[in-house]
């Protein structure tokens, strides 16, 4: 195998080359179609694009081969799999790298091509497939790796470990070294959602190119009506799939990462959310163009803006600009000049073009009325593209933040919610009085006597809401407003459709959908509290009144968002729930050494309600026996009202693996301690404890015999333990005495010791705590120290992040019917035109 | 020009500037430990000082661990949570933060981690097999 793999190494190299060039030359034979009308040019054009494809296709297929063959002399091969990687990812492996990424964009926008050449009609198909091919181009030059002198054009997925790191000692030792295993996969990505998240979102890129394809061939061709129509079903699929993509990427964030959130407005959430967004403002100014002949200079620089956007957060994640800014932005792969030329040549074509043929586009002849479904989808449309420019001002601080000092950080969050939310209020509003006006045509006084039921509607829902939830912020109460406002008038509106043409409801379902996802957002996430015991409340709020110090007397700021919790022993939680730890479970798991965590929940009537189980396990990738690596994996109790999210932050588990393993590690090992020396162990009525072979077990207090104890006693009690002996099975009884009496002005303690000459143990009842009546036994004799199970769980709940999906799942909907409806249309045409 | 479009040119120098003023006013600049007492939300970037003893108490809920700014100074953070999946892996962290005294205290954390996106050191996986 190590004998065939370089060779197969070259093949791969020669394919992506070959496509290389075949895209080139398809390239020149579509531009000269494109400028001559050259039916011709266009066939041999389509030959070289298919031939392309197929090129690529031929070279993933090999890189997949040599993933599934662990060929660790290949760098992407050993860099992202190993040897213990279940097939799923293995295969997953192959577009979990930039260089694989990259193929898998190019294969789906060519896919999407192969799409164009068969519908796409005249005078736009060749300059579509041109400006589809010129992407394509700079996208294979990422990858296709050659080297001329020190200059190297694109990174190849097939270089070897040889070629990218030559300097490496154990390179210089013997060129040929083939690892033993690869580095493999975080296993935070061992997820099936990450499996899926890429290719949707790749999908959705490669989507996105083909309205800015649209727009640049109407702008060749100078026909700036008829392009929509067909570009609107694929700006609608991409958008899909977009959406799609974001939901993904925030579900797994949810149920996988300890922040528990979806959204952190993360520089590589925004890349995704910002075309996004700037797509929809694309399919609002279409669907008006088509309709009335309006908009069309907005529809234009729209559908140039959605694919600028794509590219331009392609370049700030995969240039290395954002390392310090994004959590998880890609590596430079020193590919940052042509990153940032391909960004300038697609953003100067687009806007050149445009700016070129300004003079000739078509204006309104007259404007359109405020109450106009043209102005209210165009305002709309307006909205989305500024929220748009808001993220990107905000994602590009590494940049444009050098305007304000040298070293700029990330803005805060709140920059990115203070800004989003009035626009998303104004939003909000626009789409009732937009989708009624997209309808029906009404002036201020009927369109005030339409909207009376839902506004009344609305209103009762947003005082309800404010009552229920003690909403005291007044802004909150505008924003749920608007919120509740757009999920009643567009489902009134929603509702007289289905009456009328069920083909019709997408645009409003989407808007329905908007109002719940605004909806769900503020009450996830603004009345997001952690579970906490009562102890911890009261420290928090002293901490915010400002009452706590630390020892060195500086004011405590930081309160304590966590619980913990021991073995069978409930808490009460937020006054609402009995949380108790019921231990945990080493069998029969999937990741080595992963321990799955039980903990229940009750009621505060003891009634049962669930059992959550959070695990943690040691992170394979980057653990070895000196050093472990914990990592946790939440878990979630969906729920229609509220979701309660959990997890495991530590235990005395894994805070005693890591003390063996430091042990393990001393140069000197400790000794074994055996000394004898007195616990001190703490009971609760009815509790048992477990030392070595021992159980005590806590049974009840018992009135002391007043003769046995000294005059002037306050308090005089005794405690009836039970120490059973396992190896023995021997079971005995005892009855130690807690005793306070007064001796002159003093108080003193009584305890006598209590034998238990069978095992050599000795017991002293020392203190009794009257606020929850446990008790405290020091034991002398034991050979293992006691030792306590706990853990410290991170607990939140989360209101309503169901609604914040169902309004996705609406949002999802809404797309797919008007793909589905505008698709239907297009087909159509096409038979006409063919018959 | 007719009045409406003298009015949105107004509203959109008014809307972009209060834009590009909250941006500047919301970011921050990298610093250092020495700097970060004059600041009251400081960002200090470093690594982890894996010399000195860290750990998360039960007791005070806190993580302890000492960092190395880029001025190359240690100094003692305080986190007021668990300690972080991947912490010892992390090859850059950025705290944020006040100082009080010599100790700094972190509201958030952020990780550079050697993900699946990053290269990770080949060398290192040399000795791990050896071993």
């Amino acid at each position: 195998m190590t004998e065939f793999g370089p060779v197969t190494g070259i093949v791969g190299k020669v394919l992506i080359t070959l496509s290389f060039l075949f895209c080139l030359l398809s390239l020149i034979y579509y531009f000269l179609a494109a400028r001559g009308e050259d039916d011709k040019k266009l066939k041999i054009g389509n030959w070289m694009f298919v031939f392309k494809g197929l090129f690529m296709i031929a070279a993933s297929a090999i890189l997949v081969m040599l993933i599934f063959q662990h060929q660790f002399q290949y760098y992407y091969v050993f860099n992202y799999t190993s040897l213990d990687l279940a097939p799923k990812y293995l295969f997953s492996a192959f577009y979990g790298g930039q260089e694989g990424s990259f193929m898998l964009w190019i294969l789906f926008s060519w896919i999407a091509g192969l799409g164009l050449m068969r519908w796409t009609r005249a005078p736009y198909k060749a300059p579509v497939l041109f400006f589809l091919g010129l992407t394509q181009f700079f996208l294979i030059s990422m990858i296709v790796g050659w080297r001329f002198g020190d200059f190297t054009l694109g990174a190849s997925p097939f270089r070897t470990i040889a070629e990218e790191m030559p300097n490496a000692p154990f390179i210089q030792a013997n060129p040929d070294f083939v690892p033993a295993d690869g580095t493999g996969l975080n296993d935070l990505l061992k997820s099936p959602w990450m499996m899926i998240h890429p290719p949707i979102l790749f999908v959705g890129f490669a989507m996105m190119t083909i309205p800015y394809c649209f727009a640049m061939a109407a702008l060749w061709k100078r026909k700036y009506n008829e392009w929509v129509s067909p570009a609107l079903p694929w700006t609608l699929g991409s958008n899909l799939s977009l959406l799609t993509a974001i939901f993904l990427g925030g579900y797994w964030a949810y149920v996988t990462l300890s922040f528990g959130g979806f959204w952190a407005w993360d520089p590589v959430e925004n890349a995704s959310l910002v075309p996004w967004l700037i797509g929809t403002a694309g399919i609002h100014t279409m669907i008006i163009q088509r309709k009335s002949s309006v908009a069309q200079k907005s529809s234009l620089i729209f559908a140039i803006l959605a694919y600028v956007a794509i590219v331009y957060e392609t370049f700030l994640t995969r240039s290395g600009i954002l390392a310090d800014s994004s959590v998880h932005s890609f590596v430079d792969l020193g590919l940052y000049n042509q990153l940032l030329i391909f960004m300038l040549v697609i953003t100067g074509l687009g806007l050149g073009m445009f700016a070129w043929r300004y003079k000739e586009l078509p204006s309104p002849e007259k404007e359109s009325k405020i109450l106009s479904r043209e102005f209210m989808t165009f305002t709309g449309a307006v909205l989305l593209f500024v929220l748009g420019l808001v993220i990107i001002l905000g994602t590009s601080s590494p940049i444009l933040g050098l305007l304000f000092n040298e070293n700029p950080t990330p803005p805060e969050i709140s920059f990115y919610n203070d800004w989003s939310m009035p626009i998303a209020i104004v939003m909000a509003l626009f789409t009732v009085i937009g989708q009624y006006l997209f309808w029906k045509k009404y002036d201020l006084e009927t369109l005030a006597t339409a909207l009376v039921y839902p506004l009344l509607i609305t209103s009762i829902l947003t005082i309800a809401s404010v009552i229920i939830g003690e909403v005291r912020n007044a802004y909150y109460m505008l924003y749920l407003f608007a919120g509740f406002f757009a999920i009643v008038g567009n489902s009134w509106v929603l509702g007289r459709l289905s009456l009328q043409n069920p083909k019709l409801i997408g645009g409003s379902l989407t808007h329905v959908g908007f109002g719940l996802l605004l909806v769900g957002i503020l009450a996830s996430s603004a009345y997001n509290r952690p579970l906490l015991d009562k102890n911890t409340e009261d420290y928090n709020e002293a901490v915010l009144r400002g009452e706590i110090t630390d020892p060195q007397g500086f004011r405590v700021s930081q309160t304590i968002d966590m619980l913990e919790l021991k073995l069978n022993q409930p808490k009460l939680i937020n006054n609402q729930y009995w949380v108790t730890y019921e231990g945990y479970d080493l069998s029969n798991q999937n990741r080595p050494g992963q321990q799955t965590y039980k903990i229940r929940f009750d009621n505060t009537d003891g009634k049962f309600l669930y059992y959550l189980y959070p695990e943690v396990y040691p992170m394979l990738a980057t653990s070895n026996a000196e050093n472990v690596n914990w990592s946790v994996d939440p878990d979630v109790r969906t729920g229609l009202m509220s979701d309660i999210y959990l997890y495991v932050a530590g235990s005395s588990f894994v805070e005693d693996r890591n003390e063996q393993i430091e042990k393990r590690n001393a140069v000197q090992p400790a000794s074994d301690q055996v000394e004898e020396q007195v616990q001190t162990l703490k009971f609760q009525k009815g509790e048992t404890k477990e030392v070595g072979s021992f159980r005590f077990s806590f049974v009840d207090f018992v009135q002391a015999d007043s003769v046995n104890l000294p005059p002037n006693t306050s308090i005089g009690i005794r405690a009836r333990v039970e120490v059973f002996h396992e190896p023995s099975g021997q079971l005995n009884i005892i009855e130690p005495l807690f005793a306070i009496f007064m001796e002159g002005d003093q108080n003193y303690v009584m305890s006598p010791p209590v034998n238990l000459t069978s095992h050599e143990l000795s017991f002293q009842f020392s203190k009794v705590n009257p606020e929850d009546s446990s008790i405290e036994l020091e034991i002398l004799g034991l050979d293992e120290v006691y030792e306590d199970d706990w853990v410290l769980v991170v607990a939140e709940k989360k209101p309503f992040i169901s609604v914040v999906w169902a309004g996705t799942f609406l949002l999802m909907g809404g797309f797919s019917i008007s793909i589905f409806r505008h698709w239907g249309r297009e087909r159509s045409k096409q038979t006409e035109v063919i018959s | 020009m007719k009045p409406k479009v003298i009015l949105g040119i107004i509203a959109i120098v008014a809307f972009t500037s209060l834009l590009m003023y909250n941006f500047g006013e919301s970011i921050s600049t990298y610093t250092d430990f020495e700097k970060a007492k004059e600041m009251s939300n400081a960002h200090v970037p470093g690594t982890w000082d894996n010399s000195q003893d860290y750990g998360f108490s039960k007791e005070t809920m806190q993580f302890t661990f000492y960092m190395i700014d880029e001025s190359g100074e240690s100094r003692k953070v305080i986190y007021p949570r668990p300690k972080p999946n991947n912490f010892e892996e992390a090859d850059r962290l950025v705290v944020i933060g006040e100082m009080r005294g010599d100790v700094f205290f972190a509201n958030e954390m952020l990780m550079k981690c050697p993900s699946k996106y990053n290269n990770a050191d080949p060398s290192e996986y040399v000795k791990a097999s050896e071993s």
